[in-house]
């Protein structure tokens, strides 16, 4: 073709030559083989020139910070005005992790939870206060902290109310919502430990407020152990500044820990022998048990995993009969390492072991992968049960709400199965008494 | 051991090499967690990974950093009245919680003029933003064991401040700090104490026998004197100077939280269903109103049509309280309602907007520009007609 026609002659021709093409086809190649013998029109994505390669493309001045493509503006967090306290100052924005590639969420797409809105910090004026039971106090302008030797780490964060809308039975025909209250990358900061090391911590000290910048002035009450463990202070997320919807510049990493807990626009850390009752441990996430007892501090997130592909997003109604498909999830536990994945094919009675694909690091997403002969017809239950290296293995619905009821709100981590329906549609059920 | 395998590594083929670098067999040439540290069971009933031959689970780490630590100290000691200034938090123990006080009839023409507009009549809530009140909180303290996993359409409990918080020095510190939401820490000691008052006023709650009413005057020493109805409510005990082994033995078993162990060789893989499990859907639609609306085509954004930016912010910043008449505002599409609001000139529905009236903080508490909040108001008078 003459590449300098205009895109109307090119239709005309591509028609002409769409003809005489598919014709040829029948002709040329019936019998050789079973796909090719049918008179199918020949592909207009192959048989033309593209608008992209007759034009020229943006200059590298355009988007001096990259975007996505415009094409994939539906790759997006989204809400639902039931998830929200009055406006959306105070509520949350989901990950679509039925999209996500890999281990890691790209920033822009990692969920957003707040509680007095989405602060922007001017990191001129950012200071950290370390005080309380410390041998020396210490305020940080941000280049002070960042001076510190940094650390860098894979951990996924997770609110604890991610599937907590779902105790009494399924409610989202969604995996972005089911399950995407949770998000995973690599940070980068310092261990608080380090810091430490130098101000020298009290014995008598059991207890450090996390106190925010921001208009909840959101505060958490964190045991040392986990501050003398891992947890850290962190400016970085994969490989550039915190997102202001991450706390910019600087957020509590608490790796494997509610997300609650790691406290966003970090302002100061203050260390006492007693707890100190903030808003959000006791009127909020805190679990409330059949005896009418509730448990408050409920700081890991436990094992748990979904089916991702297919889902209610990605179904299965595009798939042939005979189609070799590859069933995908995450897995992900806060108090270790994911050792194994099974994924049952009836709904949790029988279950064939998964494998795991990609890095396995502790605290972590961790990707698995099953490769399954698609059946057309076949109507299946697919449940995914994961285990760790601290010895959890998630529990059935029933196992889990005969211990903490249906009120809990938080940390649910049963197992959750999707219908594939004998048309290739994806449902989210559940299996329960 | 550690050191082997360091040295197995650099001479392993290059196979074995990338077997260990892309981390398939956790566990393998990487230091384990453990359970216990210092030989007392971990806070959360996980696992922590120790560094072991400059490595931490599958990660590297510089040995110099543990040594030399101790000697950085990378900022300034923080002068007595930096940290007064932002050491305010307040401990249950009354610790932090500054002299002052109030009355619940303060609190409640505070209320009404700050905190109506969110949390409704006497605290009964709307708009999505939490109650404060459902009623006598002793009595509504005992629906905590009102577990609808023992009866299934019966009534839930409810948890509000007076029936579910333990501790009122809570109260207290989130108004001061984080109310109103929209223009937070702009309360007085003396109001907060109000306002405190007047929701444990609503709530019905007592001190030292006497139910706080319209004249009672909240002060430190009486609030110090509060004994929630769901102090005790809650688990594991954290205070006192056992608080961190209680939780720690609170988590060392998993029976106490929900959770299961398994030896993964004796882990159901057949048979594993309970009997009386079966299928259960979602009920009706379920809930399903995403923003945006669920999607996954790759193709190019709708544009937004000429009012799509005001109608956006519109429902970002001023629906939840002018949808409808429930929090007091003018609502959208009340063609009555919007012609007295425009009675006197659009100018003046600008400068009330934007300065906030009644109920409404500047802008609706919204952050939009001038000229973008005059677009917002032009839309919904628009819609109004």
């Amino acid at each position: 073709m003459d590449n300098k026609k205009s895109n109307d002659q090119i239709d005309v021709n591509k028609r002409d030559f769409f003809r005489k093409t598919a014709a040829l086809s029948v002709t040329a190649l019936a019998g050789t083989s079973l796909i090719s013998s049918n008179a199918r029109a020949d592909d207009p994505a192959i048989m033309h020139h593209v608008p992209w390669g007759q034009k020229w493309g943006d200059p590298v001045t355009k988007n001096r910070y990259g975007i996505p493509s415009a094409y994939e503006h539906n790759v997006t967090r989204r809400n639902t005005k039931l998830l929200a306290s009055g406006n959306y100052q105070a509520s949350i924005a989901v990950t679509p992790i039925h999209e996500s590639m890999g281990i890691i969420t790209p920033n822009g797409l990692f969920f957003s939870r707040s509680h007095g809105g989405v602060a922007h910090v001017d990191p001129n004026e950012f200071r950290l206060m370390i005080h309380g039971l410390v041998e020396k106090s210490i305020v940080l302008t941000l280049d002070e902290l960042k001076r510190y030797p940094s650390v860098t780490r894979t951990h996924f964060i997770e609110c604890p109310a991610n599937g907590g809308q779902e105790w009494r039975g399924p409610q989202f025909n969604s995996v972005q919502f089911a399950k995407g209250f949770m998000s995973c990358a690599e940070w980068t900061g310092v261990y608080i430990k380090t810091i430490l090391e130098d101000l020298g911590l009290k014995p008598e000290a059991q207890w450090m407020l996390a106190e925010g910048s921001d208009n909840s002035e959101m505060g958490r009450t964190v045991p040392v152990d986990k501050v003398l463990d891992d947890a850290m202070i962190v400016w970085g997320q994969n490989g550039e500044a915190l997102r202001p919807e991450q706390g910019y510049p600087v957020r509590l990493l608490l790796p494997g820990w509610e997300g609650n807990l790691c406290v966003k626009w970090l302002k100061r850390l203050e260390f006492a022998t007693e707890p100190w009752y903030c808003k959000e441990e006791t009127s909020k996430y805190t679990a409330l048990k059949p005896s009418g007892k509730a448990i408050q501090h409920f700081y890991a997130n436990e094992v748990n995993s979904t089916v991702t592909s297919p889902s209610p997003e990605i179904p299965w109604t595009d798939l042939k009969d005979g189609d070799i498909v590859e069933i995908e999830g995450l897995a992900w536990s806060g108090m270790g390492t994911i050792t194994g994945v099974d994924l049952s094919f009836d709904g949790g009675d029988s279950y064939v072991e998964a494998k795991l694909k990609g890095l396995v690091l502790p605290k972590s997403w961790t990707r698995w992968s099953y490769m399954h002969t698609y059946k057309k017809g076949d109507v299946l239950l697919l449940t995914s049960r994961a285990m760790d290296d601290a010895g959890y293995i998630q529990p059935t619905i029933d196992q889990e709400t005969k211990v903490m009821g249906v009120e809990s709100v938080y940390h649910r981590n049963a197992v959750e199965t999707w219908e594939v329906t004998a048309t290739g549609e994806v449902n989210h059920v559940q299996i329960r008494s | 051991m550690f050191k082997l395998d360091r040295k197995l590594i650099i001479s392993a083929s290059v196979a074995a090499t990338v077997a260990i670098l892309s981390g398939c067999m956790p566990g393998s040439t990487e230091p384990k967690g453990e359970s216990t540290v210092n030989g007392k069971a971990t806070i959360d009933g996980g696992l922590v990974y120790p560094v072991v031959n400059d490595k931490q689970g599958p990660y590297y780490v510089n040995p110099q950093v543990a040594v030399e630590a101790k000697k950085i100290f990378n900022g300034r000691v923080p002068t007595d009245n930096e940290i007064a200034a932002w050491n305010k938090d307040v401990m249950a123990d009354g610790t932090g919680l500054p002299e002052g006080e109030g009355t619940s009839e303060e609190g409640e023409a505070l209320y009404e003029a700050q905190c109506v507009m969110c949390h409704g009549d006497f605290g009964s809530g709307g708009g999505g933003y939490p109650a404060l009140s459902k009623g006598n909180a002793y009595e509504l303290q005992k629906t905590l064991t009102n577990n609808r996993y023992k009866n299934a359409t019966g009534d839930g409990p409810t948890r509000v401040f007076g029936s579910y918080w333990p501790k009122v020095s809570t109260l207290w510190w989130y108004i001061r700090d984080a109310m109103p939401h929209p223009m937070s820490k702009t309360l007085t000691t003396d109001e907060t104490y109000a306002l405190t008052a007047y929701i444990l006023n609503i709530n019905e709650i007592e001190i030292d026998g006497e139910v706080v009413d319209e004249e009672f005057v909240l002060n430190r020493e009486a609030m110090l004197k509060i004994d929630m109805p769901n102090n005790n409510g809650f688990i594991p005990n954290i205070d006192g100077p056992t608080g961190l082994d209680d939780v720690r033995a609170f988590y060392a078993n998993p029976e106490n939280f929900g959770a299961q162990k398994v030896n993964p060789s004796e882990r159901c893989m057949k048979d594993c269903k309970e009997t009386t499990a079966k299928v259960t859907r979602i009920a009706g639609a379920g809930i399903s109103e995403f923003l945006p609306p669920m999607a996954t085509a790759r193709d190019l954004p709708k544009k937004e049509g000429s009012n799509g930016g005001a109608k956006k912010q519109y429902e970002e910043a001023c629906m939840m309280c002018h949808a409808d008449t429930s929090m007091g505002a003018p609502a959208l599409g009340d063609a009555a309602v919007w012609k007295t609001v425009t009675a006197k000139g659009i100018d003046k529905v600008y400068h009330n907007g934007i300065n906030g009236i009644n109920g409404m903080p500047p802008k609706g508490g919204s952050s939009l520009s001038d000229a973008d909040f005059k677009s917002v108001v032009d839309y919904m008078i628009n819609q109004s007609k």
